[in-house]
């Protein structure tokens, strides 16, 4: 591992990657990626387009499984099992590891069906059961106060940035363990971003977080530990505020500060 | 260093960096100035100097104003955020040190009617002489980023502190020599006070050049001898 890192090794590892190479076709997206997840902390992934970040946001929960010239080698370790073995229920990995994008990807259905339609899927409940839940799934993201009144109006009516918490709802609602974010606020106003980030600082108390971002800033706020990667490769992994303030790597420094993009 | 992709960016560090060059030179002139009018109870150059402080006053307020608008205006993250704070820090450093060389100044006035004794100013010349040469030193390292320089200057301090002890004695023997020397004596205390404070300036702005190109703290305690002085002396036996 060449990767220069000033991570503590007391954390517990929610999702070790160790050896991961990923192809798109004859194309190596990822080279030897070594790193770990912790849990309870949000891990940023930042670099500059084209560097792997979001290829391997979306192999933690095998969304590359959708396409055919699409594979990964290594080991990708959630609570002791490899979730690369082929094995591996991947819609009971989905349900585990949660998406959200970066364009708000409601269902043409109402809010309360948008929440219910996961918990369906993995569940049997009663109505008053599944209408705590979609409760439950709103508040943890924010959103209930804005919706109670409204529950069965499209999800596709809300704005931009209600649009993304019912995402994000959607996601809690199934009872994940890791919530992966694909630059969840690029499409979103200022206000909606900073509701977006109070929300994340509220969700890694109860889930393991990963976010890829462009926006440098927003990675400092609301990261604990930052990965920066370039070429497919893992340049510099640490806390996040001696990656931003003192990083090690002269390539880090260069992509944070402006200096090559 | 690479140039930033926006090159307003590298203009707006530029521009901090030569501020604290500006505001250096000047408070090395104020500095060797004043001790000069000290020593030769010039009156007229010791106003100069007073005269200019108000300059490097207005200085450290442009910087201070251009780091925090380079904060605002890029949100400087690493080296290029180390570089704001380190301006702002080491404008307040060199105010300090000019109001210091002010003050030494503002002896020379009440001097001149004072009953004299040159010999005393000696010891005083060699604090000024080599609180000059750390201040020098100290600004070239920040000029070239030289982490060894700076450390050195740090170390150095260690020799100011002794020179400020023999002085405060050698000072102390005159004024028990002589009653009359008491007055040209005391302004002379105060001086060397002054540069001895200057000093500490210079250890300060060096702390912050360490940290400007390796983003680490300096341990906290400089050490107040050096550590090839001669060891202490043996605790005296308690009595039976």
């Amino acid at each position: 591992m060449n990767v220069t890192s000033s991570a503590t090794p007391e954390l517990a590892a929610k999702i070790s990657v160790r050896g991961l190479n990923f192809f798109y076709g004859e194309n190596r997206a990822l080279k030897n990626v070594n790193l770990d997840l912790h849990a309870n902390k949000v891990t940023s992934f930042i670099g500059p387009s084209g560097c792997g970040k979001s290829t391997l946001l979306r192999v933690l929960n095998r969304m590359y499984d959708l396409y055919p010239k699409q594979r990964a080698e290594g080991q990708i370790v959630l609570d002791g099992e490899n979730i690369l073995d082929p094995r591996v229920d991947v819609n009971i990995l989905r349900s585990r590891v949660g998406m959200v994008f970066q364009k708000p990807t409601p269902f043409p259905m109402s809010i309360y069906e948008n929440i219910a339609f996961g918990i369906r899927l993995y569940e049997k409940l009663s109505t008053s059961e599944l209408d705590g839940r979609v409760e439950e799934a709103l508040r943890g993201a924010a959103l209930w106060e804005e919706v109670k009144d409204k529950l069965h109006t499209s999800g596709l009516g809300l704005s931009g940035g209600q649009q993304q918490r019912l995402c994000i709802a959607r996601s809690v609602a199934v009872q994940p363990e890791v919530i992966l974010f694909d630059e969840p606020c690029s499409a979103l106003d200022p206000i909606s971003t900073a509701k977006v980030e109070e929300l994340i600082d509220e969700l890694v108390t109860r889930y393991t977080i990963a976010i890829v971002t462009h926006n440098m800033q927003q990675a400092v706020r609301v990261s604990d530990f930052t990965a920066f990667m370039y070429l497919g490769e893992l340049v510099e992994f640490g806390e996040t505020d001696a990656v931003f303030t003192a990083p090690k790597e002269k390539r880090t420094q260069d992509y944070i500060t402006g200096r090559f993009g | 260093m690479t140039e930033h992709i926006v090159k307003s960016y590298d203009r707006d560090l530029e521009t901090l960096e030569r501020r604290i060059a500006e505001m250096g030179g000047i408070a090395e002139k104020m500095l060797s100035e004043a001790m000069d009018a000290l020593a030769s109870f010039d009156t007229a150059l010791a106003q100069r100097v007073i005269a200019t402080d108000a300059r490097l006053d207005a200085l450290q307020r442009e910087i201070e104003e251009a780091a925090i608008l380079t904060i605002a205006r890029r949100q400087p993250l690493a080296v290029d955020l180390r570089e704001c704070i380190a301006a702002i820090r080491i404008s307040g450093d060199l105010e300090r040190v000019g109001d210091l060389a002010k003050n030494i100044a503002k002896r020379t006035s009440k001097l001149v009617d004072v009953a004299r004794t040159p010999r005393a100013i000696i010891g005083l010349k060699s604090m000024h002489d080599l609180a000059a040469m750390q201040l020098k030193d100290v600004l070239d390292a920040y000029a070239q980023r030289d982490v060894e320089r700076a450390r050195a200057v740090w170390e150095n301090d260690a020799d100011l502190d002794a020179l400020e002890d023999s002085v405060f004695r050698d000072l102390l023997t005159f004024m028990m020599e002589d009653p009359r020397n008491i007055s040209f004596c005391t302004h002379l205390l105060f001086c060397s006070k002054n540069l001895e404070r200057i000093g500490d300036h210079t250890t300060n702005i060096s702390e912050t050049i360490v940290y400007l190109v390796t983003g680490e703290s300096m341990p906290t305690e400089r050490p107040k001898t050096r550590s090839s002085t001669i060891a202490a002396e043996p605790p005296t036996p308690a009595p039976h």
